[in-house]
């Protein structure tokens, strides 16, 4: 039957919610490290061991804040966008083997790997209408930056991530991991790099993070969030650069594969996490060395430059299939 | 260092984000309180992060004595954060108004228009007085 205990287990705790929630939690942390070491701090130090409670003090106290609605903002939408793009996230993550198989316990379908990218998307739809109902200008001009960016910026990332899908000849994301015996991160390494910069972009980070341009529009969409509601959003955005960071090492990393793939899975989840923290301290360190761009010159990037790189990386991949798979043995 | 509090006031502890509000100060303030956030002091250390808005914030960090211009942006400011809010009064300016208490267009210290839960006197007071203030606000408040 589908709806066992183990069904359950697998959904709610590993690899499902409780396992994202400490993972997204972890990679916050990691992520806040990383950057403050990039900058010659310490970083947070204090909450637990190595401060690696750090992101959970935060939610905790979050949670417990007073609640304000602005005044003319748009209530209904203002009180469950929050939550509503954190279920989406949370959804889209299950769909992911994150160890072997996803938390529905099976190998996905053909063509999860578009139904994540689509989930992402009505999540990020939710966070610019959160910031568009919250009645302030700030958050109304932040909120329009994020569609105008993620609008652009979902084109090339899923022209990118056909990539890998060509190469497998599948568009099931259990697949795609599965049948990279050499990572396609070596085999296409353009697409990765062109894909992980899409990706900076989509998760709104430096050179990108005009959404949040503190220096412009105070913390954009963000900016009349309190509570309960900043809680849920901060932790869709660690969410999605945990979703991200998953993505690119299901894509182009192999996955929940160890690199010593025919001797057998070892520690699927091991892998699998470890992939997810490189993946994501190369996003920190571009981050961190990178100035923030201004918004016409994100669009002017994205349209001038990533569609149509995108688009001919993807047709030189085409062209690559038959001496990969002549190479690795095929597909 | 957690067992004695309970989650929520240990929470509260580690994670106090603050705000800076300049009511008029000479910039010397300010420029220890930016010194907090960088390499040096890094308070990020201790969970203290530096919000761009007051609905962020749960500590208000007030530099510079309140002038007739300023006051009513800081009341409202003050207003904007959501509740448990504290405001630290930075500098002996904020604390008393200092050497330009006489001044016409100055009210004395912000507790004159802000409830003020911690002072820290200096002209300008070190950074490892800043923290000194924050560290024992929040263990005031938080039981320990
Ligand atoms: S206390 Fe001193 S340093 Fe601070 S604002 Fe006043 S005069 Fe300037």
């Amino acid at each position: 039957m589908i709806l066992d205990t183990r069904f359950f287990f697998r959904v709610l705790v590993f690899p499902g919610f409780l396992f994202l929630f400490s993972f997204t939690l972890f990679c916050d942390w990691f992520e806040r490290k990383v950057m403050a070491r990039m900058q010659n701090r310490m970083g947070p130090s204090y909450a637990g061991p190595f401060g690696i409670l750090q992101p959970f003090a935060d939610w905790v106290k979050l949670l417990t804040k007073e609640d304000i609605v602005p005044e003319g903002a748009g209530g209904l939408a203002l009180a469950i966008a929050p939550i509503i793009s954190f279920s989406l996230l949370v959804l889209s993550m299950l769909y992911f083997p994150l160890d072997g198989a996803n938390a529905f316990s099976n190998e996905g379908f053909e063509g999860d790997l578009l139904l994540v990218l689509a989930l992402v998307t009505f999540a990020n739809f939710l966070l610019f209408l959160l910031g568009w109902s919250s009645s302030n200008p700030y958050s109304g001009i932040g909120a329009v930056r994020i569609m105008t960016q993620f609008v652009g910026y979902d084109i090339p990332l899923t022209i990118l991530s056909l990539g890998p899908a060509f190469l497998a000849g599948s568009l099931s994301l259990s697949r795609i991991a599965s049948v990279q015996k050499v990572p396609f991160a070596l085999v296409i390494p353009w697409v990765f790099a062109f894909f992980l910069l899409a990706l900076q972009a989509e998760l709104e980070e430096d050179p990108f993070d005009t959404p949040h341009a503190e220096t412009e529009i105070a913390a954009g969409y963000w900016t009349e969030l309190t509570g309960r509601k900043l809680a849920f959003v901060r932790f869709s955005e660690d969410l999605q650069v945990v979703f991200g960071a998953v993505l690119a090492a299901d894509l182009f990393l192999g996955g929940p594969y160890g690199p010593a793939f025919e001797l057998g899975h070892g520690l699927p989840i091991v892998w699998f996490v470890l992939k997810a923290l490189f993946i994501i301290f190369m996003l920190e360190f571009v981050e961190a060395v990178c100035a923030r761009l201004r918004i016409d010159q994100v669009v002017r990037t994205n349209w001038k430059l990533m569609v149509p790189l995108s688009l001919l990386s993807l047709a030189l991949v085409t062209f690559c299939i038959p001496f990969v798979q002549s190479a690795t043995g095929g597909a | 260092m957690m067992p004695r509090l309970g989650l929520l006031e240990w929470a509260r502890k580690r994670s106090p984000w603050m705000l800076h509000f300049n009511s008029g100060a000479c910039n010397a303030c300010d420029v220890e309180v930016v010194a907090l956030l960088a390499p040096r002091y890094d308070v990020e250390r201790f969970g203290v992060l530096n919000n761009a808005t007051p609905r962020q914030a749960d500590i208000l960090v007030a530099t510079g004595p309140a002038t007739r211009q300023a006051a009513p942006r800081l009341v409202r400011t003050y207003e904007q954060m959501p509740e448990p809010k504290f405001v630290i009064a930075v500098g002996t300016c904020a604390c008393s108004g200092a050497p330009f208490k006489t001044c016409y267009n100055v009210l004395c210290g912000v507790d004159k228009v802000v409830p003020v839960d911690m002072y820290v006197p200096g002209c300008p007071p070190k950074p490892e007085a800043i923290l000194y203030g924050i560290t024992k606000l929040l263990d005031l408040k938080n039981g320990g």
